[in-house]
């Protein structure tokens, strides 16, 4: 067992995990989409990312561009969010705005972790 | 992955990115948990923003005050706890970096990723110099002087900083690294198109062979100048077709060949290197008797030369096995003996010998020698290897009657190879001629041209002489006379001698000025200032060889055929 592994894998996972359980809910209200989940998410999304930086293979490289797609989505919604939240209305556009972009980041994640297990099960130790 | 500067900063700055992400998520996290109160009294929670918003400006210790509203002390002993956690996490991120800029290796990669743009970017014609000294620094102002670009791979760091000290222009890119890794090798563009050649004359024979065997498995097309001074090494490198072999030893010993057989030639040759000219003293050897200090590399090319020759020779040596190694001949003897000794300079008959050559690998010792010798015998010829470039000022006063210069003679040999290879192929085809065809040919150069002619190199092909190029291109028959017509009267001849015509594989030696020329035909030509500006009209300007060519001016409006 290696302790990098776990942790790596954990946050990688948890990540995903977070990001769908703010994902999921209704796609034209917030009510069922908390605020403190995506804190969450990106908080874990960026420490994630920064678990992955410097990673020189192949496998890394990937998993780097993985992450960093997620947090930028996850960022670019929760900004959408504070500005229209503070300065305008939040509408029906700007709510499907923030969850699909949560949406693709959920992708990004799932990608992530794909590849995670793949290498995983590729490995011979 | 290319660039790994980049990548020594994000793997150095995990950490810290790591430490900032949890002390903000903690303390981002407590504000959001704590009640405050707004004006009014009323209970009021921070938003994730307002809460983002305090630590940001907190930790940064920018510090705009409490907002929204006034902290609670609930709240003030988080903020306190906070700033402690977060201020603490930033000045661990800012410290990993600047220590980072300071850092070697960074620094290093950065050089070698601005290196390697360098090299990117280099479209001209350009050599690799190994090692960065006093002898390739002379090669590369020479190089640059020709207009060919080098590159120079040094494994000292305060080497590599002198070359940047000297601001060679164009600018000669310098990467530390060990110069036999095939990896920089690669950086410094080995496998370019535009790479014409390598130098390596480092002092290990075996270090040169290495690098000679690495570059030639990298590009087997380029041109190797590399040194060697032993005849089992010359050999190795023949078998790697390396093309420029320089062997200072045997250059030595083909010197003294010239100057005891036909020193008109090596009168030649010194012209060629620049280092005299044609109107100079003959460099000739007396017959006699000579006294050869030091029995070594040097000393074994002076016996086998000496012996071919038939020339009475007495050497002196202090080492046992390299007296026990020398063979006696009929008039070649040897004597062990420190040779900077007065009695053992008498005993080996130094008052009637005509010339002592000292031939050791210590400076100081081949001049104190010379001093005693000339004190002892004032008529006595001096003759010194000089080994070390630094003492060429102290041999120049030393009134010395010839000196070899090991480090001149191979600056000279790598130079004329690599970026005129026509004038070294010249001296090659020389050296096997005799006293009266050197005779004639410098009493021909001086009548015809001057007593210093300038060397040219034509090549007949498009880029460099497109004009010649397209007339034989329609087929007509051009002779090598041409090049030697007046552009002021046709008729009359400018101070231009063919010296040497390379076609295809074969060359040949002073071509009579009735040979037909050929498209890739390679011309050496000796002549004077204006003679090399009107060769270079013939062959690149329309006009000029319409005229040269026929005789008539070029028309190009009227009666045009």
């Amino acid at each position: 067992m290696n302790l990098d592994k776990v942790i790596s894998g954990f946050f990688i996972i948890l990540a995903m995990t977070i990001n769908f359980g703010f994902f999921y809910g209704d796609m034209d209200s917030l009510e069922t989409h908390s605020k403190y989940e995506l804190m969450a998410a990106i908080i874990i999304n960026l420490i994630a990312t920064t678990l992955k930086l410097g990673d020189k293979t192949q496998m890394g490289s990937v998993l780097l561009a993985t992450s960093l797609v997620a947090d930028i989505q996850l960022i670019v919604a929760a900004t959408i969010w504070a500005i229209a939240h503070y300065a305008f209305v939040v509408d029906k556009e700007i709510v499907a705005i923030i969850i699909s972009l949560s949406g693709g980041a959920f992708l990004a994640n799932l990608i992530s972790v794909i590849l995670y297990v793949g290498d995983t099960l590729k490995s011979k130790r | 992955m290319k660039n790994s500067s980049l990548f020594i900063i994000l793997q150095r700055m995990r950490k810290p990115f790591l430490v900032i992400t949890i002390t903000y998520t903690i303390a981002i996290i407590g504000f959001l948990i704590i009640q405050g109160v707004d004006n009014e009294g009323n209970p009021y929670q921070l938003t994730i923003f307002d809460a983002f918003y305090f630590v940001t400006y907190t930790a940064s210790t920018i510090g705009f005050g409490e907002l929204p509203f006034e902290f609670t002390y609930a709240q003030r002993i988080w903020a306190s706890m906070s700033i402690y956690i977060t201020v603490l996490g930033w000045f661990y991120g800012i410290g990993t970096l600047v220590s980072l800029l300071q850092d070697k290796i960074f620094l290093r990669e950065i050089e070698k990723a601005k290196f390697k743009r360098q090299i990117k970017n280099l479209k001209d014609k350009f050599i690799i110099i190994l090692g960065y000294n006093q002898i390739t620094n002379e090669i590369i102002n020479r190089a640059l002087e020709q207009g060919l670009r080098t590159v120079v791979i040094e494994k000292d760091e305060n080497k590599a900083n002198e070359l940047i000290l000297e601001n060679f222009t164009p600018t000669v890119p310098v990467l530390v690294a060990d110069v036999h890794s095939s990896h920089a090798l690669k950086e410094a563009g080995v496998k370019k198109i535009n790479c014409k050649g390598l130098v390596s004359i480092f002092e290990q024979d075996t270090l040169n062979l290495r690098i000679a065997l690495t570059s030639k498995l990298l590009n087997k097309n380029i041109k190797l100048a590399i040194k060697s001074t032993t005849t089992n090494h010359t050999e190795n490198l023949k078998d790697l077709d390396v093309e420029i072999i320089a062997n200072p030893f045997s250059i030595i010993s083909s010197e003294i060949s010239m100057a005891l057989n036909a020193p008109n030639l090596l009168k030649l040759e010194k012209w060629i290197y620049k280092l005299d000219n044609l109107s100079a003293k003959v460099p000739v050897f007396p017959s006699g008797k000579y006294i050869i200090c030091g029995y070594g590399r040097m000393g074994h090319h002076i016996y086998e030369k000496f012996k071919e020759h038939d020339v009475e020779a007495h050497f002196v040596e202090i080492k046992k096995n390299k007296v026990e190694a020398f063979i006696v001949g009929e008039k070649l003897t040897i004597t062990k003996g420190n040779a900077d000794d007065k009695d053992v300079l008498l005993k080996v008959g130094v008052l009637e010998a005509t010339a002592i050559i000292s031939a050791t690998n210590n400076d100081t010792t081949n001049l104190s020698i010379l001093a005693t010798a000339k004190k002892l015998n004032p008529k006595i010829m001096t003759i010194v290897r000089e080994n070390e470039m630094d003492d060429f000022s102290i041999f120049k006063s030393a009134k010395i009657d010839h000196i070899f210069m090991m480090s001149r003679i191979l600056i000279n040999k790598t130079t004329n190879a690599l970026i005129s290879p026509l004038s070294d192929k010249f001296i090659r085809m020389c050296s096997k001629k005799d006293e009266q065809w050197g005779a004639m040919l410098v009493k021909d150069l001086i009548s015809k041209i001057d007593e210093n002619p300038l060397l040219m190199e034509l090549k007949i092909d498009k880029k460099n002489a497109p004009e010649i190029f397209n007339a034989l291109e329609n087929s007509n028959e051009i002779k090598l006379e041409l090049f030697s017509r007046s552009l002021y009267n046709r008729e009359q001849n400018n101070n231009v001698m063919p010296l040497l015509l390379k076609r295809g594989g074969k060359s040949y030696l002073l071509p009579s000025g009735d040979e037909l020329i050929n498209i890739n035909d390679e011309i050496l030509f000796a002549c004077d200032e204006n003679g090399k500006n009107e060769i270079e009209y013939i062959s690149e300007n329309l006009y000029e060889f319409h005229y040269a060519y026929t005789g008539e001016e070029r028309r190009t409006i009227f009666f045009r055929k």
